[in-house]
This record gives structure tokens, sequence and C-alpha cells, in this order.
């Protein structure tokens, strides 16, 4: 059994650091007890087996998540006979349109996937949830914090226990209630699994988990170009000349060993070889050919007290004269060696690592802002979207390949980032119009190669959590709530920082932050909240929903289809966590980039200039998803929350009474 | 991580019942929650720099 040294570099996080000495007697150890526990264990798993399968229906089932798959799309490209394989699937079984969650986001629909049950019930409502005291965003599905033991030897700080990692989504996934029963789940980067719980199967995490740094995914830009220009996801630094090529230094994690934590750094160096260069960090050397991303590179970064942390990175040369400029992607976690626990078991990641090669880590590993801010173009994008689901699709056929009986559920996001980046071209001529169309028709390749691992005892379902739509103008309600007199800036201004820079919270009744809703500012809930919770709120509620949905664009378009009170939505524990409001915006519209990090602009409505120009953040009705299935479904309105009733209905277990969705087999 | 707190066996029936009807999916579930918002109540929020920096990269939001 390998014991990784599982340490973390990040923001306000720590190592854990066991010893390597008792490392090594604990991995004899267990070793030793695996190998004469083996006979037993088989034996046990055996009759397990015979007793967990009894009532079941099917031996095994597939889930095939293609993020953002839209019914639209989809079934005009099936109507012209583009997309064979789901069409031979929507014939042989079911197509239908899959109701989504409110709101119609991932983290928020594939919980709901995972759970059977409403988001105030496992409690993810967004991208981003807020603190109560300072009003600051954080990521709503995990924590990562720091170690709580920690021995100090002068300004040594050396972690004795591993960092507090914590995944926020409550109740329950239907592969752990599989797993108790002995049913076992291959379950491969469905979001909001960071970090990955301990059940009866092996799990890859996915959405939310951090890069080396702790950030979301931040790329780097080495350039000779000496201007300054500040990214607001990536971080340039100078290449300098030298005689034989560039020179350079990669920035990597902040080392915690010590206090005050300085930036660990590698220099690297750019040899001329003729039309190409020879890519030299430390001992590994590599070609970095103009427009062809290098396999991935592993980084080692050693901290003050000798302990290497490893990530990884691809490189991308995107000009090379006369400036020279080379792209760096986010510093993922090393799947062969993770800082921070990826996998469960733990040694999954790094058998994936070892058997299909290295491979992306971070939540979302398809670097959208790297195209946003034009650090790469829309071919090297693209390159890079489809490597990681030549990655993705690796791991999903190994896991086909050697289950013969369980769930396999794998969640591909190419299908999401591609077309948030391409929208605006399918209506264009440019070379980059038929870009979704050919994404659409490789994930119909997939759905053949799922097919195959198909036979009479398995249960196919190839389902999407969202549709898509188009992103032209943002709203921020923010801004509009200054205008109406819900929200007020020091001083009287009329715009702020991010972060609600400059808010006077002694007077603001309502605030918006995240992608889906807004808040009230609400007396004994939030630290500095002003409108009594009862008949107070309700009225204001009701005061703001009426107004904001009669807002008008520029040109007299409604911006709103409705604006949703999340209390008349759904019940369960959770919800006094949700926002007050879900905005359901209309087709052509989401909250503006500025209004979702709670700035205020001067403008409420604004034009969309970026690249990624598709988006789901809208009314969901909208925008429903996809529910292909090599069975039978003979349901009204199927939901996403029925699916995980429908696996365990399907192995004959009785769906528990906290689950809100319905079987549909 | 997880460890064994005793609670005396009619609580612990009390709270099956309570945590059923409001739709946690266990008893652990629910003390959990209650408890966790009990604290947060008493807990310090992280530094903004912190906050912003975890954030950064997050495709949805700039």
């Amino acid at each position: 059994m390998i014991g990784p040294h599982f340490a973390y570099i990040g923001p306000g996080a720590g190592f854990a650091f066991f010893g390597s000495f008792l490392t090594l007697v604990a991995g004899l150890f267990m070793s030793l007890f695996s190998i004469l526990a083996w006979p037993f264990r088989m034996a046990r798993r055996a009759l397990l087996n015979r007793k967990s399968f009894r009532k079941a229906r099917v031996k095994k089932i597939i889930f095939l998540g293609l993020d953002g798959l839209d019914p639209r799309i989809t079934e005009r490209m099936l109507a012209e006979g583009k997309l064979p394989n789901l069409a031979r699937l929507a014939e042989e079984g079911s197509y239908q349109r899959l109701r989504t969650t409110f709101p119609a986001l991932s983290p928020v629909a594939w919980s709901t996937f995972a759970t059977g049950v409403s988001p105030a019930r496992h409690n993810i409502f967004d991208f981003l949830d807020r603190s109560l005291k300072s009003y600051q965003p954080r990521l709503s599905s995990a924590r990562v914090g720091k170690p709580e033991r920690v021995l100090r030897l002068g300004r040594l700080r050396i972690p004795l226990s591993r960092p507090a990692l914590e995944l926020r989504r409550k109740s329950q996934p239907f592969w752990a209630i599989l797993g108790k029963l002995g049913i076992s789940s291959t379950i491969l980067r469905v979001p909001i699994t960071f970090p990955p719980e301990k059940f009866e199967g092996k799990m890859l995490s996915a959405m939310a988990t951090p890069d080396l740094k702790g950030t979301q995914g931040s790329f780097s830009q080495f350039t000779t170009r000496v201007e300054k220009a500040s990214y607001e996801n990536g971080s340039r630094y100078p290449l300098r000349r030298t005689a034989d090529g560039f020179e350079g230094e990669i920035e990597g994690p902040e080392d915690t060993f010590v206090d005050g934590g300085r930036v660990l750094k590698i220099p690297f160096r750019l040899l001329r070889r003729g039309d190409v260069f020879e890519l030299r960090i430390g001992d590994s050397a590599c070609t970095l050919e103009r427009g062809e991303y290098t396999a991935w590179q592993q980084l080692n970064f050693r901290t003050a007290i000798g302990v290497k942390v490893s990530g990884i990175s691809r490189f991308l040369l995107t000009e090379t004269d006369p400036e020279c400029s080379v792209y760096m992607s986010p510093i993922n976690i090393d799947p062969e060696h993770p800082a921070l626990p990826i996998s469960h078991p733990s040694y999954y990641a790094m058998y994936l690592a070892k058997l299909l090669g290295s491979f992306a880590t971070v939540g979302m590993a398809e670097d959208t802002w790297a195209l946003n801010e034009g650090v790469i173009d829309e071919d090297a994008f693209l390159g890079q979207a489809y490597s990681i689901f030549e990655e993705r699709e690796a791991m999903f056929l190994d896991a086909l390949e050697s289950t013969r009986r369980g769930v396999v559920a794998c969640v591909f996001d190419t299908s999401d980032r591609v077309q948030h980046m391409f929208f605006r071209h399918m209506a264009s001529s440019d070379r980059h119009a038929a870009v979704i169309e050919k994404m659409y028709e490789r994930m119909d390749a997939l759905v053949a190669k799922a097919r195959s691992y198909v036979d009479s005892g398995t249960a196919l379902f190839v389902l999407s959590d969202h549709g898509f739509c188009s992103f032209r103008r943002g709203v921020n309600i923010n801004s509009w709530l200054l205008e109406n007199g819900y929200l007020y800036l020091r001083n009287g201004a009329k715009e702020s920082g991010s972060f609600f820079e400059g808010v006077d919270w002694s007077r603001t009744r309502a605030y918006a932050l995240g992608l889906s809703g807004f808040y009230l500012n609400i007396k004994d809930r939030e630290a500095r909240g002003v409108v009594q919770s009862g008949a107070e709120a309700q009225e204001l509620r009701d005061e703001i929903a009426g107004k904001l949905a009669a807002l008008r664009d520029e040109d007299g378009a409604a911006p709103i289809r409705q604006v949703y009170q999340t209390a008349a939505l759904y019940r369960g524990p959770y919800l006094e966590a949700a926002p007050d409001f879900i905005v359901g915006y209309n087709e052509g519209y989401r909250c503006s980039w500025e209004g979702a990090v709670g700035k205020i602009t001067t403008q409420v409505v604004t034009d969309n200039p970026k690249a990624w120009s598709g988006d789901h953040c809208v009314d969901p009705v909208l925008v429903p998803g996809v529910l292909f299935s090599n069975r039978k479904i003979d349901v009204n309105d199927p939901g996403i929350e029925d699916l995980a009733p429908t696996a365990l209905n399907l192995f004959g277990v009785q769906p528990p009474a906290w689950m809100e969705g319905k079987a549909l087999l | 991580m997880s460890a064994s707190v005793k609670l005396k066996k009619d609580l612990l029936k009390k709270i099956a019942k309570v945590a059923a009807a409001g739709g946690y999916s266990s008893p652990e579930e629910f003390i959990e929650h209650v408890l966790e918002r009990e604290i947060a109540k008493l807990e310090d929020a992280q530094s903004d720099e912190e906050i912003v920096k975890k954030l950064k990269g997050l495709g949805y939001i700039d």
C-alpha cells in the first residue's frame, strides 16, 4: 500500500506531513496484512455480491454525463441525421428532455443527480455562497483549511496533521447507499466530489478541486513583451533573453513550512534548436514547438525543509519572433504524487496516471480564462479541451472494461466549455462556426464507444445537467438595487470595487452575489442585517420581485423572464443558506461579470465582450438537459433528481424517504 | 475523519424522528448541521485576500 505525503500549499493552508519512516513501517505492515487477509476478503465479497444483486434487475448501470448538452441543438442535429449513435439509442430505448434544477448550474444539478434531492437538501445553491459575517464569497462546495496541529521550530512550521478538508455537499449520493449494500461504483469526475468521500468503490474528484496554488486554476504567461498587463485570472512573468535563448522562473505555491511563506520558484531555460526550442526545467527537457502543447511536465517545488511538492503543467509556445511568449497551464495537482487527496482510494489517481499517463486534475480544467484574455487563441483552447477529453475518455473506457457489475458514472466537461467559448461563432460564417456541431458529433462518437460495453444486463443513461443559450448582455443586480434604493454606497458613490467595497450595510436591504440570485440583508442572519425576518422581509421580497421583473433593456427587451422566491421552490433543512431570490434571466442575458462578484457599476445592463459567449445561468425552464437511455422510460417530465432513485431501484434497493426524485424505471 | 459522541438513547430517538421529518439523510447529518450552525456564530471570518485568491480561475466569474 502506498502512503502518499499529503501536502498542500495554498492560501492559508498548510502541509500535512507524515514522517517517511513511519509511513514505510505502516506501509509494510498494511501490505502484509492485506496479503494475509486477501482470501477472506474475496470470500466475503463473493457472498455479499450474491446477496446484494439478488433483487437487482440489472448487472451494471452506465451514466455518461455530457455537461451542458443542449436539447434544442441535439434535437436539430438528430433530425439532420448528424448524431447516429444517439439516434439509435433513442430508437431502441428513449429520449426526453431532462428537467434541471433551480438554478441551472452544474454544481447544483450534478449534486441533485448524485443525491436525488433538491438544493435545499444538499446545500449547493451556486458556485459561490457568502460569509454571513463578512459578506464575502466562498466556494460553496468545499473548504480547505489549515492543519490543526503544527510544530513550531523557530521560523519553521511543521504540520503534524492533514489540512482540514470538507465537502459541503450534504445528504448522501446514491453510490454511497449502494456501496453499503455491497454494490460497487466507479465515479469519474462527477462535479462536487472534492474532497473525495470514502465509499465502496472508486472515485476521481472533479469541480472545486484546486490547483497547486490553491486557486481554481490560474495560468502563467512568460513573455519578452515588457509592457505590463494584468490578467484577471492569470499572471504575466518576464522571459529574459540569453545568448542561446531565454530564461525565466515558474512561480508555484507559497512555502507554508516557514513563517511568511515565500513563493516557491523553479528556474527554466528555453534553448533555441533551429526552428524549435528545448524547454529545460531542472533535469528534464522537452521540445517546445509553436502551436503544439508539451506533454504534462512535472514541476517539483522544494520547500524550506526539503520536502518536495509536485505539480504538473503543460506549455505552449504562442509566438517566437520578434517577441517570444509561452503559455503555461495552471499547475495541476500531480495525480502520481497528489498534494491533496483527489481520489478514493487515494491510490486510484496514481493507478490511473501510471496506467494511462498523467492527466488534468484541477476542477475546471479547460482554461477558459486564457482564451478570454487572449493569451491563447481558439485553436489552442480547442487543442487543450480535446486533449482533456481524451484523457477522460481513456479513464472511462478503462472503468467500463474492468466493471462487470455495479455503476460506472463519468462526466465530460468538453461539451460545456466548448459551448461557453464558441457560442457566438455558431451564428457566424467564420472558421469556428461549426466548432459546436463538431463537438456534438464527437460526443455522439463517444456514445458509440460506451454502447460497445452494453449488454442485456446493462442500463445506459446519457444525460446532461442543463442546456445552453447565448450570453450577449449582462445584468448587474447590485447596480439595479443601488438605483432603486435597496443598496447604498458610502459617501453617495455610484460605483464600487469588487466584493462590496464601499457598501453601507447599515442602510442596505438587499445584495447580490454569485450567478443565480440575491439575498436580503436580514437582521440576526447577516452580521449587519437591517431587515426584520418575517412579515417585513416577505413584504420586501414581494416588492423587489415585482419591480425587478419589470426591468427593461435599452431596446425595450425584458432581460428577466421571472424572479423566483426560493422559499416557494423547495423545502429542506439548508433552505436558510439559499439566496432569497433566483433570477430567471431571459435567453441572451445573464448576471454581469461584475455583479456576480459584488461590484457596482453605473449601468445595469451592459454588453458581454468576452469570448465566453454561451451560458446557462438563465431561467431553468429555458435550459433543460437531455436524457437518453437504452431502456424505455415512459414518464412525463423526468427531472435530474430522478436518476439517483432510478439507480437504486434498478438494483432492487428501495429509495430512502428523504429522496425527492422518483424512480424512472 | 469522524469521532463518536455519546447521546442518551431517548434523545437519539427524538433526533432520528426530527431528522427524517426535516429531510436529512441521517441523524448524524442533522446533528452536524445544528452544531455547525451554532459554531459558525462564534467563528471568525477568513481574510478577504485568502477568499479572493481561492476563487481565482473559476470560469464563471471575473
